[in-house]
């Protein structure tokens, strides 16, 4: 028996994995933010000359100290003020119009926009002194009146950036839908839901360790995207690329939350170069709570109509979206819930309207699912209203409007063109494997009974984006043999948990037929590889994997040429197997990789790889009950049936299904953030005020797949990792409402705590139809 | 302040400041960095290590408190010969790990009680409650550690005979 069942173990369960936080630097320096207690003010004054006395602080800076620092003995003299927090303009998510006048200081000079923003950096010779000093430095700001939700931002009477509106961004998918669809349709639902804000959560928080070296950075950082970090770390300094190396060890997990250059990035960097000394920010968990990215964060409006037989005539879905106090990635973002909002259906019309809008709250970014969470909640939602208002079962309903198997290719009228599917068997599936029908009995027993707990059953069918978007869809791979017959693969992805080191191998393995353990990975190293675009939107498998596969068949091609030249054969001649190379004709031994780059030196083959978008769907159900006294929902069985295309290790998408399963019940159930008027948000207990699930929080959670190989790459592989959090929570709110038979679904809004809950079960209820 | 700490049989004399927390005198100053800090307020449980056999939150408590103690952390689970301790296999066999940062303190609470699992099984469900993990859902490291403990009698009557399955 093999003894560890991924590589990644061998260190990760021995305590000899290497996270930034475990990396020695000699005389390194730690790094410690001075927050802003309030959201929205003007900076009076930030004086730092008392934190300057304290016994182990090397320095403490406010922004404006740091446009006035003396100039230095070395190589970044020329750095003159701190730069700002990148602009990213990547897979046009944000755009120059939202960002021009909207600039994103690395410490707030002027005025600050949430509650957390820094405004000075303390440097000492342990996090201890770092903290000491931290703690002596003052400040003034006057506060100003803060705009916390995005219908109080879109009504500009506060602005965030004096003179621009605090609608950064509009966008629309689809075509307006005349008036008249509406009136003939059989039955409208109209409703509005929230998609609140949540923390990713990450156990291991933000990590960056700049080590300035020979005219060289080197930094190294928990990260999703070595590369573009690299880049815009060096447009920031004004460097070229090159002299900017970043590595990525072991990362503690990610969701998305870990692929930007944060403001606290491009201090540390700055401040490591102006001194010449390494320093590092290990960002701790009340920190990231306050101040990392937050996910979704969407006000939705949406009407849906059919006719009398179920048939989805229009869809419209209008979003108010909270993107925070500055407009980066996130922008854009609600542009892929507009882009989604077809969903699995074939609902001939269908419009999507996005408003980006500022608020004093820490900066929206991708988490987990990234905008199509929040589209499958709002549509799925809907057809269970839709379902009810129409007498159908709402499995009925789905069934009657999924698209079919044939009509692959699919152009949705939202502008996505849907690569492969099989959305009716997903269905199918779910329903069999939870018991729908077992449970529609149930229900109706304990609707006989008065004093039984209600119990409703929520579906979702969701299709999702993986890959990336146009312009983003390629990664970088490659595979080399040295001269001892080692073959080493490279990509430019980076893993934060999902199994990169055990796959990839056993994927390029197979590939050339030869065993795994000849074939390791490097990736996470912009020096080891020179270009690369990293792990999100689940492209890992579905990109990379492709890349790497491509790669691996241009490897054994190439080798098969070195062996013709060598031995004077044509190519066709030779063949590859199981890592040998063999003469057609004259039936010799062979000769094995290894002796074929010692006679001709090392082999290596390195390419540019391109995918198609890929579009994973699924099903999921759920059973829950409600204590109605209490306001508590108790999941009994959560069934979720993905489709991710062809998967390179089913034991590893499992795990990623399960996982984010329980994320999305985290959604459904518990995770959110309270802020109170002033924008500040109440967690001050941590992570017993935000509660993500622990495992007395997890019901029998049953994970099932079918198998729909996408075109759009000769691997088939679409992403996997993110549809518990896309399926889930939308399916669970569903059994809520079922159990419940809320006439208005507005009464259900996510998170569904014991008072939301408990109110929701004294509404009126609906109906039966 | 001058202190011993035992940490996985050897000694470690070290000179720390009364504020210093166990967690980071292990990491810091005994080099010890398997480890980590998830939350640093008691919640996650990623520090969780054991002291004089039972187990803590390490950001919790002071090192000074611990002079003279015995800690063991993940670095002292495997065997003298390097052989992996019954949970580092099991966690392994059943996927109870994906990025691993939350893995040491699973680990550690697990080996404070594993012997006890025997006669109470849902101990288990205690053990796994105690800690967070953002990337698993929990339910590979209640297998794992049920695997563990039917694979890991009493340290008296262990048979080299029963890993696997």
């Amino acid at each position: 028996m093999k003894l560890w069942t991924r590589r990644e173990d061998a260190r990760l369960l021995t305590g000899h994995g290497r996270y930034v936080a475990d990396l020695v630097v000699p005389g390194c320096l730690d790094a410690a933010f001075v927050r802003s207690r309030v959201a929205h003010g003007l900076i009076r004054e930030v004086d730092c000359s008392a934190a300057r006395e304290v016994p182990g602080v090397v320095g403490a800076w406010s922004a404006a100290d740091l446009s006035e620092l003396p100039v230095c003995a070395n190589e970044a003299a020329h750095l003159q003020d701190l730069p700002p927090v990148p602009r990213t303009m990547l897979a046009k998510l944000s755009t120059e119009d939202a960002v021009n006048g909207r600039e994103w200081p690395s410490l707030a000079k002027d005025r600050v926009r949430y509650a957390g923003e820094a405004v000075a950096v303390v440097l000492g010779e342990d996090r201890y002194r770092a903290e000491d000093g931290a703690a002596e430095v003052t400040y003034r700001i006057d506060p100003l009146p803060a705009v916390v939700t995005p219908a109080a931002g879109a009504a500009d009477s506060v602005s965030l950036f004096d003179g621009l509106s605090n609608v950064a961004f509009r966008g629309t998918a689809g075509e307006p839908i005349e008036e008249v669809v509406w009136r003939r349709a059989a039955a409208v639902v109209e409703a509005r839901y929230r998609q609140q804000l949540l923390l990713p959560t990450p156990m291991e928080c933000r990590t960056i360790l700049a080590v300035p070296e020979d005219g060289r950075l080197t930094v190294w950082s928990g990260h999703q995207m070595p590369h573009r970090l690299r880049l815009e770390l060096a447009k920031s300094l004004g460097w070229p690329a090159e002299r900017v190396r970043v590595v990525v060890p072991d990362t503690g997990g990610a969701f998305g939350s870990k692929s930007a250059t944060f403001p606290e990035y491009v201090a540390v960097v700055f401040l490591a170069v102006k001194l010449g000394r390494p320093v590092r920010w290990i960002e701790d968990r009340m920190e990231s709570m306050s101040v990392a990215t937050r996910g979704r964060g969407q006000d939705q409006r949406v009407r849906l109509a059919a006719d009398e037989d179920g048939r989805l005539l229009a869809y419209e879905l209008e979003i108010d979206a909270d993107v925070g106090a500055y407009p980066h990635l996130g922008v854009g973002l609600p542009m892929q819930t507009a882009w989604m909002a077809t969903g699995p259906y074939m609902t001939p019309r269908v419009h999507a309207t996005v408003r980006s809008v500022l608020t004093n709250t820490m900066v929206t970014y991708p988490y987990r699912g990234a905008g199509r969470p929040e589209a499958t909640a709002a549509l799925e939602r809907s057809m269970d209203v839709l379902a009810r208002r129409l007498g159908l079962d709402p499995a009925e309903l789905r069934r009657r409007n999924l698209i079919p198997p044939e009509s692959f290719p699919y152009q949705t009228p939202t502008g996505r063109r849907y690569d492969s599917g099989n959305y009716a068997a997903a269905l199918e599936l779910a329903l069999e494997t939870i018991g729908y029908d077992a449970w529609r009995a149930e229900q109706a027993r304990r609707r006989a009974r008065p004093d039984a707990l209600p119990l409703g059953i929520g579906l979702a069918c969701y299709v999702e984006r993986s890959g990336g978007e146009p312009g983003g869809l390629h990664d970088f791979a490659g595979v080399e043999a040295d001269e001892d017959g080692a073959i080493i693969a490279h990509c430019g992805a980076a893993s934060s948990g999902q199994s990169h080191e055990t796959t990839f191998p056993a994927l390029v393995a197979r590939t050339l037929g030869v065993d795994e353990y000849r074939v390791r990975l490097v990736e996470g190293d912009t020096d080891a590889q020179p270009e690369g675009l990293g792990s999100f939107a689940s492209r890992s498998a579905q990109v990379d994997g492709a890349a790497l596969q491509n790669a691996a068949l241009l490897f054994a091609e190439r080798a098969r040429e070195r062996a013709a030249e060598l031995w004077g054969v044509p190519v066709e001649e030779v063949e590859w197997s199981g890592g040998t190379l063999y003469p057609v004709r004259d039936g010799s031994a062979g000769m094995d990789l290894t002796e074929l780059v010692k006679a001709t030196g090392p082999l290596r083959v390195h390419e540019r790889f391109e995918s198609g978008m890929g579009f994973p769907f699924g099903a999921h159900a759920a059973v829950a009950e409600i204590d109605t006294e209490l306001g508590v929902v108790r999941v009994l069985r959560l069934v979720a049936v993905d489709d991710s295309g062809v998967v390179l290790d089913p034991a590893v998408v499992r795990g990623q299904a399960f996982g984010s399963a329980v994320q999305g019940i985290g959604q459904a159930l518990y995770e959110g953030i309270p802020y109170g008027e002033d924008g500040v948000p109440l967690m001050a207990n941590g992570l017993l005020d935000y509660l993500v699930p622990t495992a007395s929080e997890i019901p029998p959670i049953e994970i099932k797949d079918t198998c729909t190989p996408s075109p759009s790459t000769p691997l088939g592989a679409k992403g996997a990792g993110e549809s518990g959090c896309i399926g889930s929570p939308a399916a669970i709110v569903n059994a809520v409402a079922d159990a419940l038979q809320i006439a208005d679904p507005d009464l259900l809004q996510m998170p569904l705590t014991p008072d939301v809950v408990w109110r929701a079960a004294r509404a009126p209820k609906y109906e039966e139809a | 302040m001058n202190i011993t700490l035992t940490v996985n049989g050897d000694d470690y004399p070290l000179d720390v400041e009364p504020r210093r927390v166990l967690a980071d005198a292990l990491r810091e100053d005994c080099g010890l960095t398997g480890t980590h800090l998830g939350c640093e307020h008691g919640v996650c449980g990623a520090c969780t290590v054991l002291v004089d056999g039972e187990a803590v939150r390490a950001c919790l408590m002071l090192a000074v408190q611990c002079d003279g103690a015995a800690v063991r952390t993940v670095e002292g689970l495997a065997g003298p010969d390097g052989e992996p301790h019954p949970l580092q296999r099991a966690f392994s066999a059943e996927h109870a790990l994906q990025c691993g940062f939350c893995t040491p303190g699973f680990l550690m609470i697990a080996a404070g009680a594993l012997e006890s699992i025997g006669d109470d099984p849902e101990l288990v469900d205690r053990l796994v409650e105690s800690n967070i993990c953002r990337c698993t859902g929990y339910e590979p490291i209640r297998r794992a550690i049920m695997r563990a403990a039917t694979d890991c009698p009493p340290a008296s009557d262990r048979s080299p005979t029963s890993e696997g399955s």
